[in-house]
């Protein structure tokens, strides 16, 4: 048969924002998929060499708008190295807390919306969203702000915690445990889900690494490499926790690496909060426009983000980043796409797409 | 009597009719009838006149009624207003229950366009473009700073400062992102606007060059 071209996007509602895809297709077979990017970009980096180094929290919040709080940390954390400031420990303990909520919370997003790409699971996210919500309500009435909090202070944060936050993170860990752990038996139980899930899309180990991808991606395809425990940052380091990995490499290890990863979280949590002490200092530098001057020495930091590692490459100028390279591991997690989807049938190509779980912002920058 | 009808009867059919008064006949017919139509003519124009009226004015009363309570946007995201608006929809809100969120997936379909997000330079076409596709009548909200002014990135190389320089916009939500609640009002503000309830609803806001920027 001859081979069809398909134009898909840049807008439609299962590509997590505006990606265009040219698909070949052979019938109904992909044989080859051809991404197109940058329908988002909006020059970060380069406005970020224009600014002093704490008005650029909003903007890099503003690459992964379904965990924020990861690339803020990411960046303040990196101004932190090149002005040779140490983040207070007390506060490390809280943002552990956050981060792992964020994780929670961006993995609820990507379920719901990956159960609506497989065909209308609403009910799956209805119900991620309204766990996703507590999750919110709780940062929200931490930080002060609903998505974009700009919470991070250089050596600390904005804010200590208030009376009430040990008991009302507990609450909410114990609400996501019993809602997220139900999960299980719906999806399992379907078959519908199953079938579009279990082997589509797979992902071999070798591949995986020669790619570089990174996160749940990677670790779906059974490499069990996790920035957390290889490079351990704020009190990851005196937590234990498993990292789960997958065996297979397809749609449904992606899942179930994702699934386990909130339960794992959910356990940082707790054991942050039982040795989290009710009253501290976690307060950094407040926001000035001059700050101490930073040190004419390249700054390199890693995060484990939700969806990868996350690196910020920055040559440091005095008072703002002489250049700044921001690493974002679903812009390589999108370049397997092409490889994933050839072979396979053209319904199952947003199986694989969203379990590859892409936010476009960061892709195009 | 009977006599006198049969006799006349019988009179009237022996005798025939003279040149003179079958024109007479004719003329009185076709006045008669002129006349008849005439005033069959009047009522009908006046009967048909005032229900026209009526018939136009609950019509434009049931169009916008009809069109103020079934907004239906399009299921189109940009950036991270698409977030909120995925929020919106979702357990919290839920929109729908207010009848008027049934995201459409095509933009035929479609009456209401929510820009959520920044608009590049390589977006604004193919927006416009989804904008023409929609049927009239069609509205647009403008959802956050990034829609509104260009947000964070007005000084950015390939932002364009506003999606009132491409569409006419309806209403503008304020905010980085704007809650849903606040969604919720604009929408209940653009009902407002169809409906006609509030001063200057049929004003729209564009600025600047329409087209390719």
């Amino acid at each position: 048969m001859a081979i069809t071209r398909i134009n898909v996007g840049p807008i439609h509602p299962s590509t997590h924002g505006v990606l265009r895809l040219v698909v070949e297709v052979d019938g109904d077979t992909i044989k080859g998929v051809e991404p197109h990017i940058g329908f988002l970009h909006r020059g970060v980096e380069k406005l970020m060499e224009n600014r002093m180094y704490m008005q650029s929290p909003s903007y890099v919040e503003k690459l992964d708008y379904a965990a924020p709080l990861g690339w803020e940390d990411l960046y303040v954390a990196a101004v932190e190295k090149a002005l040779g400031v140490e983040t207070k420990e007390y506060a490390g303990q809280i943002m552990t807390v956050l981060l792992e909520f964020q994780r929670i919370a961006s993995h609820l997003l990507w379920l719901g919306t990956f159960c609506n790409d497989l065909g209308q699971f609403y009910t799956m996210f209805m119900w991620t969203f309204r766990e996703r919500a507590k999750v919110m309500k709780f940062l929200e009435d931490y930080t002060g702000s609903r998505m974009f909090y700009v919470n991070r202070r250089i050596g600390g944060l904005n804010r200590n915690i208030a009376p009430d936050f040990k008991k009302r993170a507990y609450e909410v860990t114990d609400y996501l445990d019993k809602n997220i752990k139900s999960y299980r038996k719906v999806l399992d139980a379907n078959p519908l889900f199953m079938e579009r899930t279990k082997g589509v899309g797979v992902l071999s180990r070798s591949d995986a690494i020669e790619y570089g991808v990174s996160g749940p991606v990677l670790r779906g395809s059974g490499v069990r490499y996790d920035v957390r425990v290889s490079a351990p940052y704020y009190s990851y380091g005196k937590v234990s926790f498993d990292v789960p990995v997958g065996s297979n490499g397809d749609a449904y290890d992606r899942y179930m690496v994702r699934f386990n990863e909130m339960l794992e979280s959910i356990s940082i949590i707790r054991q942050v909060l039982a040795s989290l002490p009710e009253t501290g200092d976690a307060l950094g530098m407040p926001i000035r426009l001059i700050g101490p001057a930073a040190k004419p020495d390249e700054v390199v930091v890693r995060r484990e983000l939700p969806r990868g590692e996350g690196i910020i490459y920055m040559v440091p100028d005095k008072q703002k980043p002489y250049r700044i390279s921001l690493r974002a591991p679903t812009f390589i997690n999108l370049s397997v796409l092409s490889r994933l989807a050839v072979g396979e049938k053209f319904a199952d190509l947003f199986s694989i797409l969203g379990s590859l779980d892409v936010v476009m912002a960061e892709i195009d920058r | 009597m009977a006599d006198q009808l049969s006799k006349g009867s019988a009179a009237n059919a022996a005798r025939p009719y003279t040149e003179e008064e079958l024109v007479n006949s004719e003329k009185e017919m076709t006045k008669l009838l002129m006349d008849s139509m005439k005033r069959y003519e009047t009522k009908t124009n006046v009967l048909f006149a005032k229900l026209s009226d009526v018939t136009k004015a609950a019509s434009k009363g049931i169009l916008t009624w009809g069109r103020s309570n079934s907004v239906w946007p399009l299921l189109f995201g940009l950036a991270c207003c698409a977030m909120e608006l995925m929020d919106f929809g979702a357990a919290r809100i839920d929109a729908e229950r207010k009848g008027y969120l049934l995201f459409r997936g095509t933009p035929r379909q479609a009456d209401l366009m929510i820009v959520a997000g920044w608009v590049t330079k390589s977006m604004a076409p193919r927006v416009k473009r989804l904008y023409e596709q929609m049927a009239e009548p069609r509205y647009v909200i403008a959802y956050g700073e990034c829609a509104t002014s260009g947000g964070p990135w007005w000084e950015s190389y390939n932002i364009i400062q506003g999606i009132d320089q491409v569409l006419p916009v309806d209403v503008y939500v304020a905010g980085c992102p704007p809650k849903p609640e606040n969604l919720f009002a604009a929408i209940m503000k653009l009902q407002e606007k169809i409906s006609g309830k509030n001063a200057g609803s049929s004003e729209r806001t564009i600025s600047g060059n329409i087209g390719r920027p």
